[in-house]
């Protein structure tokens, strides 16, 4: 339902001869664009509320405004991102998935090679203030490239050397991401890929076949400890709560404070810069990067989650709609996408956050401090708009 | 058909959206709605807790910077209090605990709950602190420790922690000096913990590590950590935290090499005086047997007169006790105590060795088998020196002539015409014992080797210190009382001035010297009210008249009767004639230096790398003395002639008490001695008393020893300061002063007998080098 006041009246002026009610910007999701607005506005209040107190390690003075503002300027970065995005056919995009594929694919491998000559964990390109993530462009990309790849057939079931096809093209940049290592990221993109071939219509052992072989390449990569002591100690600490080993209990604490701070914000919550956990020098490690969550739950109570999680269905019921009202397979696939993406990762961060996942180290999109993140879900949901604007193309 | 499947694949999609964000709604609305106030609570509750860090003890050094109290660190099996706060698992924890700790489950528990299995009424304390995880047992092994922390799953809550334990690697030397440290005591507990101490501290209990505890003992820092709910430790808060601060190191004016020399030649002295008898003729009165000439050998007797007249008899060989004694080495120009030796011993590892308290009893009594107090002889932790309680005999002459001399009663030049007895003359005549009357008011001098009592004819000063004329110090005593009630208005005094007390006091007698060490006695110099108070307290009869009497006074004049003084007090006091009139702050500690003075080897600090904080290396000057040059020669002349000789010669040659032990003495000194008799006046009941001190600046020390019960003072007592004047003017070789072997914990004794190793000194002259 578009907003009718940000619509211009069909017989409105000359604009109305070039463009017919069906040209693409006459046709943007203004709801599903307002809801990705009003969160990364909370997203901004929350940053500032969870890094303005707190001190740098080895520093004295803090934080104050760092975060907000290096986050706002990532916004208006991804802003820009979307409308590149939403400015060219998604079929345009499709044409040069396969070359991004591959480009993303190289850059897996570069960052994996660099990680291995400095001799530690490298997720990112350090490009001066940018930290380049290859990790988070590949959500975008693979997305593109696996809808491209089963968009293409418009049969009703998936075959299987097609899903195995579709496999390998996941596979392999999570593979890579896994090595890198960073797990979450790699759940993502296998979830998306579940998120998609359930909708094209892969059978149930298909779906279990994916499980196994990702646990499996986990398993094996903790096997060959490529996977480092400490991802694996936050998913160690959710099953030892109890725990006396030190090593553990940075987690264990981490996350029992983010369940304290939601928890005492009660159903009003105690008030914007009013939550003394989230407030604390040091009670829950970078708050706003991991557990923005836990400072909306204090701050804003049971009210404020519920307009949070609110926000989010909402933005998961508009993608959910563009995925039917869409002119082809592709562009389905790319909604469903992005819906398992965006589902998963909301699920997993406020789930970690309310102690009922282990934690990780995945950010909830929109409100969570980090420039890739931001820019990714932004390009993603600049895919779905553009899926609903060219939908009578 | 193909949509329709599209659209139901895409509802299950949706599907498990609703179901994971209804789950996310229900656990939030089960969080925020309904656990609200448990979680506020629970975040209220948790908060920090603070592990206490010890501070390193200052440790204790001699003159020459050997250490003799030091620290070591030693590991402590502790048990979390919330582990074993019930009754079952705890007794479950003990029972496995025992037998890797070789401790009995009994002691455990009490370490917990001290009245366990104690009969009733139990009033032991905790004494544990409950902030600090509790301790079960102190300096195990690490083998002890490895298999514990091993076996972890089976020792909940069970940790190591490292502590300070205090060891004293010269011990026994100076023991009485050094002290030693003990649990707080109950009286104390409130003041300890007021000051920031813990409850489980040990403290200094004697010595200068209980007189100098604040300066020893430094400051307590503290860890701070975040706890969660459940009390375990998540992280330290480290901008809370306190490093503790070390005590300060203290360095004794003690030098181990003379106080090793000074302990080996009083005990050697004191035992050599058990095998003696007492140096009194007794053949007049055995019994004659004119058949049998060996049975007069075999039956003489010592036949004492006793004061209603009765005679008995006691066997010729009655040995000395020489139970005990002291000896006190100053530095007369600064006041630094050298050496102090205290008999009998102790070793103070006793104290840190976790020997049973049925052990410790044995090794210190304080009651015999029959529960009675035991003999004030045997008391070990007693330093005599500062705490002897002690008739000074004729050792206080020279104190007494000045004081005359200062009070204008005496003339140094004036002959007295000593004939063996003193009779009052302040005294109604018909009181006198001699007229019948009940007042004695003849005072004789020692009797000599006739028995009766030695005349030494007309007596100057300087003679009546040499031969210790007691006739002449009666009419001393005599003319000072006189003069002190001739005092304008004395009669309506509560407390009339005293002259004799007044200028006595001058010498610091009846004050405390203020030495830094505990439970010093401040002595005894009789007044009005001092003999008053003792009437009253039933210490003396209650016949006594509660007032000063001409008596009385005499009898002080000569170091007897109701005058009291400590060692080091009569040190002090010797010191002040030694110095030409300054009364000095004796001091048994020669420099404070900041805390964690570096080790230059085993058990000897660098004191070149410390820093001094504090210094009692300069005199401080409690009080002037005037000493003319004509009131001041006569004492010196005197008391050098109580070393040198000559005597007087009256009738027959009468001998310093001193000159011949003093033969070809090779230092230059002047001295008095001093006997005080004892009980029943028996003779081996005389204590022995010497005083001395060099006139040769460059060894300024003098010396006051006193040795219990041992007979004259030129017998015992001298010829330990004789030793100790050798040893300090490097003619007798000295013994090394050596770490310590291993304490024996099977031992019976507080401490191991000391010897000489070689006694010649003590005798004649031989033992001097060249």
């Amino acid at each position: 339902m578009p907003v009718t006041l940000l619509q211009r009246r069909p017989d409105s002026g000359l604009g109305n001869i070039r463009s017919s009610p069906s040209a693409p910007s006459r046709n943007i999701d203004w709801v599903l664009m307002v809801a990705q607005g009003a969160l990364c506005i909370l997203g901004l209040a929350v940053i500032y509320s969870a890094s303005h107190s707190k001190v740098p390690t080895g520093g004295s003075t803090p934080y104050g405004y760092f975060f907000v503002t290096r986050q706002e300027v990532f916004l208006i970065a991804a802003a820009l991102a979307m409308i590149l995005v939403m400015s060219m056919d998604y079929d345009w995009w499709k044409d040069r998935s396969r070359f991004l594929y591959g480009v993303t694919i190289m850059l897996l491998v570069l960052v994996i090679l660099l990680g291995a000559v400095s001799g530690g964990a490298n997720l990112s390109f350090d490009l001066g203030p940018l930290n380049l993530q290859p990790a988070e462009f590949a959500k975008f990309t693979v997305l593109l490239t696996v809808a491209a790849y089963l968009g293409d057939d418009r049969s009703d079931e998936l075959p299987y050397h097609r899903f195995i096809i579709g496999l390998m093209l996941v596979g392999a940049p999570a593979a890579l991401i896994i090595i890198q290592p960073d797990l979450g990221s790699a759940s993502v993109l296998i979830t998306m890929a579940m998120g998609i071939m359930l909708v094209a219509g892969a059978k149930l052992r298909y779906m279990l076949m994916i499980t196994v072989l990702s646990i499996a390449t986990v398993g094996a990569a903790v096997v060959t400890k490529l996977v480092k002591q400490y991802q694996l100690l936050r998913f160690t600490a959710f099953f030892n709560q109890s725990s006396n080993d030190p090593k553990l209990r940075d987690f264990v604490y981490q996350g029992k404070h983010a369940l304290q701070a939601i928890a005492t914000g009660g159903i009003t919550g105690k008030g914007w810069l009013q939550g003394p956990i989230t407030n604390a020098q040091h009670d829950i490690p970078v708050q706003w990067a991991d557990f923005p969550f836990s400072a909306v739950g204090e701050q804003f109570g049971l009210i404020g989650c519920g307009v949070v999680v609110g926000l989010y269905a909402l933005m998961l019921l508009r993608i959910w709609r563009i995925a039917h009202l869409s002119r082809d397979l592709l562009g389905t696939y790319i909604c469903v996408g992005v819906f398992t993406m965006l589902l998963w990762q909301v699920f997993q961060n406020v789930a970690m956050t309310i102690g009922i996942m282990p934690i990780t180290g995945l950010p909830l999109p929109f409100i969570s401090y980090g420039g890739s993140g931001v820019v990714t879900f932004f390009a993603m949901l600049g895919l779905v708009q553009n899926v609903h604007m060219r939908r009578y193309r | 058909m193909a949509v329709d499947k599209r659209a139901a694949r895409l509802g299950v999609l949706a599907t498990v959206s609703l179901v994971l964000i209804g789950l996310i709604g229900a656990r939030l609305w089960f969080l925020q709605g309904v656990q609200s106030d448990e979680y506020q609570a629970q975040v209220t509750r948790s908060k920090t807790q603070t592990v206490a860090i010890p501070p390193e003890r200052g440790r204790i050094f001699d003159a020459k910077g050997r250490v003799v109290a030091d620290n070591r660190r030693i590991l402590t099996i502790t048990v979390d209090w919330g582990v074993v706060r019930k009754s079952k698992n705890r007794l479950k924890l003990f029972e496995r605990l025992s037998g890797p700790l070789q401790t009995p489950v009994e002691d455990l528990m009490r370490r917990y709950d001290p009245c366990y299995k104690v009969p009733k009424p139990c009033k032991n304390v905790q004494q544990y602190d409950r902030l600090l995880p509790l301790p079960l047992k102190e300096d195990v092994s690490e083998d002890v420790v490895n298999f514990i922390l091993e076996r972890g799953e089976d020792y909940p809550g069970v940790d190591v922690t490292e502590q300070y334990k205090r060891v004293y690697p010269y011990a026994p030397l100076a023991s009485h000096v050094v002290g030693f440290m003990g649990a707080i005591g109950k009286g104390s507990l409130q003041s300890y913990l007021d000051q920031g101490y813990k409850r489980n501290e040990r403290v200094g209990q004697f010595g200068v590590e209980l007189s100098l505890e604040r300066e020893l003992h430094g400051r307590w820092g503290k860890k701070v950590y975040e706890v969660d709910a459940s009390g375990a430790i998540v992280r330290e808060l480290v901008d809370q935290r306190v490093e503790p601060v070390a005590g300060f190191d203290i360095q004794l004016s003690i030098d181990l090499d003379y106080q090793q020399y000074a302990e080996q030649a009083l005990e050697t002295e004191l035992r050599s005086r058990r095998n003696l008898p007492f140096d009194v003729k007794v053949a007049d009165h055995a019994p004659y047997n004119g058949l049998d000439r060996k049975t007069n050998f075999k039956t003489r007797i010592y036949r004492h007169k006793l004061p209603d007249g009765n005679t008995v008899d006691y066997p010729e060989y009655v040995q000395h006790k020489a139970p005990a004694g002291s000896i006190v080495v100053m530095n007369h120009l600064n006041g630094q105590i050298i050496a102090m030796a205290s008999y009998p011993t102790f070793d103070n590892r006793w104290m840190e060795s976790g020997i049973s308290g049925d052990k410790y009893k044995q090794l210190f009594p304080s009651t015999k088998a029959d529960g009675t107090p035991i003999d004030p002889d045997d008391s070990i932790l007693v330093n005599r020196a500062v705490q002897g309680n002690y008739n000074l005999g004729s050792t206080i002459k020279p104190l007494v002539a000045w004081a005359a001399m200062h009070a204008g009663v005496l003339n140094p030049n004036v002959s007295f015409d000593d004939q063996g007895i003193y009779h009052l003359r302040n005294i109604d005549q018909n009181l006198c014992q001699n007229k019948g009357g009940q007042v004695r008011c003849d005072f004789k001098n020692a009797t000599n080797k006739l028995g009766v009592p030695s005349k030494y004819g007309p007596v100057t000063l300087s003679d009546a210190l040499a031969v210790s004329s007691d006739a002449y110090f009666y009419k001393i005593g005599e003319d000072i009382w006189e003069a002190s009630e001739n005092l304008p208005g004395q009669q309506d005094q509560e407390n009339p001035e005293n002259l004799l007390k007044t200028n006595l006091q001058r010498f610091g007698l009846g004050l405390k010297t203020g030495i830094q060490l505990p439970f010093e006695w401040k002595g005894r110099v009789p007044d009005d009210q001092v003999k008053r108070d003792l009437v009253n307290k039933h210490v003396l009869l209650p016949g006594e008249t509660p007032r000063l009497l001409v008596g009385d006074e005499v009898q002080v004049a000569i170091g007897q009767g109701l005058m009291a003084a400590t060692p080091i007090q009569m040190a002090d006091a010797y010191a002040t004639l030694a110095n030409h009139g300054l009364l000095l702050q004796p001091s048994i500690v020669k420099n404070i230096y900041a805390p964690l003075t570096p080790d230059a080897g085993p058990a000897v600090a660098d004191l070149t790398r410390a820093t001094v904080v504090k210094s009692y290396e300069q005199p401080i000057v409690r009080d002037a003395l005037e000493m003319p040059a004509e009131q001041y020669d006569p004492i010196i002349a005197g008391l050098r002639r109580v070393i040198r000789g000559r005597g007087v010669d009256y009738q027959i040659y009468h001998a310093t008490t001193g000159e011949t032990l003093f033969k070809n003495f090779p230092v230059n000194i002047a001295g008095k001695t001093g006997t005080a008799q004892g009980a029943g006046n028996l003779p081996w009941n005389d204590s022995s008393a010497f005083g001395a001190f060099s006139l040769d600046d460059a060894v300024p020390y003098t010396m006051y020893a006193y040795l219990e019960k041992s007979g004259y003072g030129s017998k015992a007592a001298a010829p330990v300061v004789k030793c100790m004047f050798l040893a300090l003017t490097d003619k007798v070789t000295l013994d090394p002063v050596l770490v310590s072997d291993q304490l024996d914990l099977d031992s019976t004794v507080a401490a191991p007998p000391k010897q000489l190793a070689d006694t010649g000194c003590l005798t004649g002259t031989s033992g001097i080098k060249d």
